[in-house]
């Protein structure tokens, strides 16, 4: 039933078309720049996140004076502190 | 030719052929993409299964940041590496006639193969396959560098590997193209050392800065043995990549469904699928075979042994007889648990899953099989007879492109102290660190523990603390620990 449609009129309108487009043309060099831009900035941000999360963590649990060891009992306080477990649970 | 024209009947049966034929192969590209997706579900489940409680979404989370990472940057740069460096450095006038002509231009990420071309419908999906394949050489790497690594610097290290590293070794010997193919006749059809090797030697170079876990050795250098939380996890996690690596040995080849002889390898050398999948099986079971017997039957090694076979009979997959890939996986698998054991042991270097190993040692002992047992083959466009000699070269080139880039930016890293977690956190878990909560909170907390070099399972309390002592130079920490 589609061989009804007129395709080659249809294909030759879509192959004209491509967001930005054609290939090798300005549009799709700026989006090139665009998305590099956007890859280096996240793999920047995932370095300076973590790192700031993992130096304060190291912080808290240095400041606590002591290194909760998975498995061992945490003592009186919340079973499942939100963050750093002995920065939360001063009283051991 | 405008190809629409077939859906209405008016082009001549040889068009209609051809355009049926290009759909046939965007679909076999397509699904073997789909597939090798459960490379990684299965790489997620094994490292995760592997990690102590205390790291399982920091190790999971890895696996799944590899493709937010190695995705962009191979679509940005890796993948014109590929098209274009196959003399090593771009370049006119390549030793071999034009075997895929404008190929180079057509991986550019601006290009019209990259984009929604009704003319192209292989690119794409040609391209989609490779990323897969640099995905996995990022997840070979990723276990190795469990419970101590920083998530950030993984994800660096992975773009180097997947994205420059990797593509470059294929571009070299891993295409019709490659210098290494057209005048030393390498021979590597599914890529035992350019992805396996390759991956492995780069994670050699990153574990000698990032070092072992602490409580890993003791005062003698004697190893320890951490307890995964979840072996059968990681069992399963084995199972689904073997289940994947069916599709990653189908889109090593190309496909030519209506020219004689239909399938042809990366070399465009012809072959079949059949041969190839036959060969992976056979490998499989000589590979468990062979870890079964070396580890004396213990259940990690076993399964690795099947890995680390596939990968030994990878190279000559498309020549090997069934026989011959049997005898070398068998002999891949005890090769594996024997190098993972002396790495383990000897050398001191905490490879937490037997990466190196694994993909690393098998990988090249794939590549040096060849040049025994298939020399002679003529290779690729050129014809070139594979030999031991080319295997070697192919070696001595990939050894140094893998660990030096590999050792070299993980230094930087830890020059800047963004290697390797603090080791207050490390001791902690990562998990808490990361992302502030534990992954089982409705299960009780059970000690933690440890096998000693004597074979002995003790609690990992006191272990640990006094491991930490030595990383941090005296360091006591409060008495909460064990009190």
């Amino acid at each position: 039933m589609f061989d009804s449609f007129p395709f080659d009129e249809w294909s030759d309108e879509i192959d004209a078309f491509w967001t930005f487009g054609p290939g090798g043309s300005t549009g799709t060099y700026i989006m090139t720049v665009l998305g590099i831009i956007l890859m280096v900035v996240a793999i920047v941000g995932w370095v300076r996140l973590e790192d700031t999360k993992l130096r304060a963590q190291a912080e808290a649990l240095r400041a606590a004076g002591g290194l909760p060891l998975p498995g061992l009992d945490p003592g009186p306080g919340p079973s499942q502190p939100p963050f750093a477990g002995p920065s939360t649970d001063p009283g051991t | 030719m405008n190809w629409i024209l077939a859906l209405g009947g008016e082009l001549p049966l040889p068009e209609k052929v051809s355009l049926d034929s290009s759909i046939l192969t965007e679909q076999f590209y397509f699904y073997t993409v789909v597939l090798m997706w459960l490379i990684h579900v299965g790489f997620m489940a094994y490292e995760a299964g592997a990690a102590r409680r205390k790291n399982i979404m920091s190790t999971a989370m890895k696996n799944i940041l590899t493709i937010a990472v190695v995705t962009p940057t191979f679509y940005y740069f890796g993948w014109y590496i590929y098209g274009c460096f196959e003399e090593g450095w771009p370049k006119d006038g390549h030793n071999s006639p034009a075997a895929l002509p404008g190929f180079c231009g057509a991986t550019a990420p601006w290009s019209d193969a990259m984009g929604p071309n009704l003319q192209d419908h292989v690119s794409a999906v040609f391209f989609l396959a490779f990323l897969l394949f640099s995905w996995t050489t990022g997840s070979i790497m990723s276990g190795a560098l469990i419970e101590r690594v920083r998530l950030s610097a993984y994800l660096i290290l992975t773009v180097i590997l997947g994205s420059v590293v990797w593509i470059m070794d294929a571009a070299w010997g891993w295409s019709s193209g490659g210098w290494l193919v057209t005048r030393y006749g390498f021979h590597d059809a599914i890529a035992s050392g350019v992805v396996h090797g390759v991956a492995g030697a780069f994670t050699l170079g990153v574990l000698l800065n990032l070092g072992p876990r602490i409580g890993k050795y003791d005062r003698e250098g004697r190893a320890r043995t951490f307890r995964g939380h979840n072996t059968h996890l990681t069992l399963m996690g084995l199972m689904l990549i073997f289940t994947g690596f069916y599709a990653f040995y189908a889109a090593c080849l190309v496909i030519q469904s209506t020219t004689f002889p239909g399938w042809l390898n990366i070399y465009l050398s012809p072959t079949t699928l059949g041969a190839i999948a036959l060969v992976i099986t056979v490998g499989f079971a000589g590979g468990f075979t062979g870890g079964w017997f070396a580890s004396k039957g213990d259940p990690f090694w076993t399964l690795s042994g099947g890995l680390a076979g596939v990968i030994s009979v990878s190279a000559g997959a498309d020549v090997y007889h069934p026989s011959l890939a049997y005898l070398l996986a068998t002999s891949g698998g005890m090769l594996a648990v024997f190098a993972g054991v002396w790495i383990e042991r000897k050398l001191r270097i905490d490879d937490a899953v037997g990466a190196v190993a694994v993909h690393g040692v098998c990988g090249f002992y794939g590549v040096f099989l060849v040049g025994i047992f298939a020399g002679g083959y003529p290779t690729g466009i050129n014809s070139v007879e594979s030999s031991f000699g080319g295997q070697l070269v192919g070696m001595l080139a990939f050894l140094p492109l893998a660990f030096l880039p590999g050792y070299a930016v993980s230094w930087l890293l830890k020059k800047a102290n963004l290697l390797r977690v603090p080791p207050e956190v490390e001791l902690e878990g990562l998990d808490i660190a990361e992302f502030q909560q534990d992954f089982f909170p409705e299960f009780e907390r059970v000690p933690e523990t440890i096998v000693l070099p004597t074979g002995e399972e003790v609690d990992s309390a006191a272990v640990l603390l006094d491991s930490f002592s030595q990383v941090t130079n005296g360091h006591r920490p409060g008495a909460r620990i064990g009190s």
